[in-house]
């Protein structure tokens, strides 16, 4: 089997077809196949990329839009772990407060934007507290899951050795339950780009997701392509950011599974 | 003054609707300073039960237990368990393993490291030290488990089904290495298993349980020479004993 799967492998075969595929699209635009108002060339689509570098639109944009979701994802991270540590932790905060999460779960992030931008304005608060929103449960409910998932065996192997309930927590609940909080914290980091966007969209006067619509509104497709690009980018280098964090933090955990020896 | 006493231990497990089971009744045995003992019987009948009581993993319903002739309250790091599984922390290399104990007690760097390549090479695992547990053999992890348990110099070790899911010759090997810790080390060991050889083999006395709730049926004390090698498996002496211990296990006239 080859483990490294899809992914993994760094050869140059990797790169062909998606190079094909480009050379395609800029000789379709070249050629004058297609309008290209509805699908600009790559060329010309780098070439707006780059005035709007140079002119600091795009940066300006991005930074907006990246200072809104990382600053709601990292709320979300310190109200989600700590929310999920409260719960396992008492059984009597898990009756409070489990209900009440239930509740709020379901109801739809972009349904709430109307209220949110009345109830915080149009600048960042509203979008940070819809990142907030989106991001809080899947952190929320993984680390729950991890938590209570923790082995109870290895709970009794510590207390046994002579760990304290505060030691049981930070050296045996904590690191047992990382690789689950983990997926929950990358599932996250992809719902904070998502919500960012959709919130810009349909309120915002910056960010990307706002030059999206926009170049829209000024039937300028050749840029928003630019702001599609860009949002793909900066999602997989976030993506990739949380898988680099994983392998360093809970790499044990993956070779573990792989061994088939948890 | 014996090590362990327990008096007339019972326990009696709720379950989630509050249905009760009677894991252990009326346990009485007393176990002397350095002794190793042997403790047989049928699936459920208690075992694993009574040795969390030992470690004060789990709190009796009935009866008393004293270690030392002080009543057990709670865990304490001078009983180490060994479990059936080989429940090492996957997150943390032998070594890190090893020095769990020590390091939870507030065991200085330098003095912990001194025990724990101690008891590394005592079970043989140098050269490992640094491995996680997923890239050793059962074998390994189970010598690692061991070496953990040892690391708090325990008075105790409470070794349930140890060896279970190994295979035969590492089996063999690591009960000759567990008999030579035990001398090396002086502890007092509870040794669970299924293997009425296994339990003669290594044991002063072995005890035999009936099945669910758990009393005891009999306590046959092994008199064979130590130290013990492989050869007297095969010596009449040995499977005399065997052929007690196993009339013990399958005396109908004396289940309830
Ligand atoms: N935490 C628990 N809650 C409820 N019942 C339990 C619990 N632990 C054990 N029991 C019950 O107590 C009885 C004795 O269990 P125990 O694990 O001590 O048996 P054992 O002799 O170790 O069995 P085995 O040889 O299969 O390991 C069983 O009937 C079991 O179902
Ligand atoms: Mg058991």
């Amino acid at each position: 089997m080859n483990l490294k799967g899809i992914s993994g492998r760094l050869s140059a075969k990797r790169y062909a077809s998606p190079a094909v595929l480009i050379v395609a699209w800029e000789l379709v635009g070249r050629l004058g196949l297609v309008d290209p108002f509805f699908l600009p060339a790559p060329t010309r689509i780098l070439g707006s990329m780059w005035s709007l570098v140079l002119n600091g639109e795009l940066f300006r944009h991005m930074s907006v839009s990246l200072y809104r979701s990382l600053g709601g994802y990292f709320l979300a991270l310190v109200l989600g772990l700590g929310f999920g540590v409260l719960i396992c932790w008492s059984r009597r905060a898990e009756d409070i407060l489990d209900p009440v999460f239930e509740l709020l779960r379901p109801v739809s992030t972009l349904g709430l934007v109307p209220l949110v931008i009345i109830w915080f304005g149009i600048g960042n608060g509203s979008k940070i507290a819809i990142v907030l929103k989106a991001c809080f449960f899947p952190i929320l409910l993984n680390t729950v899951a991890g938590i209570k998932g923790v082995n109870l065996k290895l709970i009794h192997a510590a207390r046994s050795l002579g760990a304290s309930e505060y030691q049981i927590w930070t050296k045996v609940i904590f690191p047992a339950a990382l690789p689950v909080i983990f997926t929950g914290m990358r599932i996250s980091t992809a719902i904070s780009m998502m919500s960012i966007v959709g919130v810009e969209m349909l309120a915002a006067d910056s960010g990307l997701g706002f030059m999206i619509v926009d170049a829209q509104r000024l039937f300028d497709t050749t840029r928003m392509f630019v702001g599609i690009i860009t949002l793909s980018v900066l999602g997989f280098c976030m993506d990739y950011a949380a898988r680099m964090l994983q392998k360093r933090f809970v790499g044990w955990h993956a070779d573990s599974l792989a061994a088939g020896k948890i | 003054m014996a090590l362990i006493d327990a008096r007339k231990v019972g326990k009696v497990y709720a379950n989630r609707n509050g249905e009760p089971t009677a894991a252990l009744e009326d346990f009485t045995l007393e176990v002397e300073a350095n002794e190793f003992v042997g403790i047989v019987g049928p699936s459920g009948c208690g075992k694993t039960t009574f040795l969390m009581l030992v470690a004060g993993l789990e709190t009796l319903t009935s009866g008393e237990l004293f270690l030392e002739d002080q009543p057990v309250e709670g865990p304490d790091p001078r009983h180490a368990i060994v479990f059936q599984e080989f429940l090492l922390f996957p997150w943390r290399t032998v070594r890190q393993n090893v020095e769990f104990g020590p390091e939870v007690r507030g065991v200085s760097r330098e003095k912990r490291r001194q025990i724990v390549d101690g008891y590394i090479s005592l079970v043989g695992l140098e050269g490992f030290e640094d491995r996680y547990p997923h890239e050793l053999s059962g074998g390994m992890r189970q010598k690692a488990a061991i070496a953990r348990a040892l690391a708090n110099e325990p008075r105790v070790l409470l070794m349930d089904e140890p060896f279970a899911s190994l295979d035969a010759l590492t089996r063999e090997t690591l009960q000759q290495e567990l008999l030579r810790i035990w001398q090396q080390t002086e502890a007092t060991v509870l040794f669970v298993t299924h293997s009425i050889s296994e339990a003669v083999f290594l044991s002063d006395r072995v005890v035999v349980m009936g099945p669910r709730p758990g009393k005891i049926r009999g306590v046959a004390r092994i008199g064979l020479p130590r130290p013990r090698k492989r050869e007297i498996l095969t010596s009449p002496e040995f499977m005399g004993y065997e052929r007690h211990i196993r009339e013990l296990v399958w005396d109908e006239s004396q289940r309830n």
